[in-house]
């Protein structure tokens, strides 16, 4: 049976895009059939990591909400496009699916404007975990606890919340743990994403996964190397010796080994 | 005091030391001895100095004020030192005190006599110069020194530390009169403690302090959950997993 993974954060800018491409390609990487939905509909940020824009993507999520085409339409197959980046390279091949929203704004305001159907997008995803018999589906989400956020965790078998360690995100967290467990999801991650250096790590992990009461399981620097590459390529996969590619490896590791 | 004394004592003076035995000699007759009681003054700052000064017994101290008037001082001077020996070049104000810590001989020699024996004798004049020019050159070393450890420090290189001996980096014989040597001295003290307290700051790792506000906490979830829309959504999320675990 395949998961649904939601990767979530309570403020913006956190690194929900980034880690979710780089963890999405490394499950892919062990020859994991994988799909990747992009839910912030307001702000859509994960397709400038595989290399899509308004040039060559296709159908969008926001077509599928509006009933102008089916989910599996949107696909677009990352493991089939030749792929010149370093990083993207690798995943020649591979099962790799990712399913965009759109980046024009005239379709993102009419979407905010008019809403839709969450039930739709619920059933959207149940059809393509079957259609494209998906071991893993990811799910980019919008920062924040709205509808649809709400909506990608109550039908998650894994939540994974990632965190700046300060106390602001420390109390958003805390929100988001409470919601997770209210509605029952099976299993919680946390991770931690640019951590100034400087601090006790073991210190750090301890005490959040006390506070928490769930595993945390990477905590990954924050690193200009990975700001320069401005969401360009997959640092993970470039660059797999850097101490933030190795703390995502162990956070794959861990989605990999979950039960 | 015997002349020779007061030759053996000029003898040790840098300007003096390669003049042969009989131009010293001749130096020596114009030397006056004073005695100085503890706690009297040679001379002021900003007086105008006209003499130098050989330290032949005791102690003096090297004064100037701070801003708010009170003594600083600047240096301790004993027997065999020099004070003030640019006095007899130039007729700046003295640029700091001197006032005897204990019972004290100092050997004056006066400005006029110093220039009468240079008139006659072209060698000291040459021999005075030479130690100006070697002066000249140790302090643009020293200079050189500076640049060159500012310019690491700036770069957090810190590893000339261990290549520099803190002796080799002032000459001896200038002793007091070398301010500039001084100076580095002073500035590779302060790179030591500058190191040391980055290595430091480098070895306290700081640990996080975790803080959640319970009541908040608790007041966003109950706003959260008291939704329609959320009641359902967790009835939903139920029939749903079941759903597609008993598809399996
Ligand atoms: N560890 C890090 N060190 C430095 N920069 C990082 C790090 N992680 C992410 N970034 C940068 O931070 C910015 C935000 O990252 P990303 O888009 O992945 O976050 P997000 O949580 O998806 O943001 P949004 O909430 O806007 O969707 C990007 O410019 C990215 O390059
Ligand atoms: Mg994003």
């Amino acid at each position: 049976m395949g998961k649904i993974i939601s990767i979530h954060s309570f403020r913006g800018g956190t690194g929900k895009s980034n880690s979710t491409a780089n963890l999405a390609a490394l499950v892919a990487l062990q020859d994991k059939r994988v799909g990747i939905v992009d839910t912030d509909i307001q702000s859509p940020g994960i397709h400038v990591l595989f290399g899509l824009d308004a040039k060559n993507m296709g159908k969008t999520i926001n077509d599928f909400l509006h009933g102008k085409c089916e989910i599996g339409e949107v696909a677009y197959p990352v493991g089939d496009k030749a792929a010149n980046s370093p990083g993207r390279s690798n995943l020649a091949g591979k099962k790799l699916w990712l399913f965009p929203s759109s980046i024009h704004g005239r379709e993102i305001g009419q979407i905010l404007r008019e809403g839709y159907d969450v039930n739709l997008l619920n059933t959207g995803l149940q059809t393509l975990m079957k259609e494209f018999e998906l071991d893993y589906l990811f799910i980019d989400t919008h920062p924040g606890l709205n509808e649809e956020t709400l909506l990608s965790i109550a039908i998650s078998d894994m939540l994974i919340i990632i965190l700046r360690p300060d106390n602001q995100d420390f109390q958003g967290t805390a929100v988001t743990v409470d919601i997770a467990r209210s509605l029952d999801v099976p299993k919680l991650l946390l991770m931690v994403n640019k951590a100034v250096p400087g601090y006790d790590y073991n210190d750090m992990k301890n005490q959040i996964e006390g506070a928490f009461n769930a595993q945390l399981a990477g905590i990954m620097p924050l690193n200009f190397e990975l700001a320069n590459n401005a969401s360009k390529d997959l640092f993970a996969i470039s660059t797999p010796n850097h101490e933030w590619s190795r703390e995502l490896k162990k956070v794959a590791d861990a989605i990999l080994s979950a039960d | 005091m015997m002349d020779q004394e007061i030759t053996a004592q000029l003898k040790k003076i840098d300007w003096f030391e390669e003049l042969p035995d009989k131009m010293l000699f001749g130096l020596a007759t114009k030397v006056r001895r004073r005695k100085l009681d503890k706690n009297e003054v040679l001379f002021n700052k900003g007086e105008e100095g006209d003499s130098l000064f050989v330290i032949n017994a005791g102690w003096v101290k090297v004064v100037t004020k701070d801003t708010k008037g009170g003594e600083v001082v600047l240096n301790q001077v004993g027997a065999g030192e020099i004070i003030g020996e640019m006095a007899l070049l130039d007729n700046e104000p003295r640029s700091a005190g001197v006032v005897a810590l204990e019972d004290t001989t100092v050997l004056e020699l006066k400005r006029d006599d110093f220039m009468d024996i240079l008139k006659l004798q072209p060698d000291l004049a040459l021999s005075v110069i030479r130690n100006f020019s070697s002066r000249l050159r140790y302090s643009t070393q020293y200079i050189e020194m500076i640049t060159d450890m500012t310019q690491r420090v700036a770069q957090g290189d810190y590893s000339f530390i261990g290549d520099t001996q803190p002796g080799q980096l002032r000459r001896k014989s200038l002793s007091d009169q070398d301010k500039i040597g001084q100076l580095l001295a002073e500035f590779f003290a302060m790179v030591q403690g500058v190191k040391q307290r980055e290595d430091e700051l480098k070895k306290q790792v700081m640990k996080l302090t975790l803080q959640i506000d319970e009541a908040k906490r608790r007041q966003e979830f109950e706003e959260i959950t008291s939704t329609d829309f959320y009641a359902n959504l967790k009835q939903q999320a139920k029939k749903l997993r079941k759903q597609r675990t008993d598809r399996n």
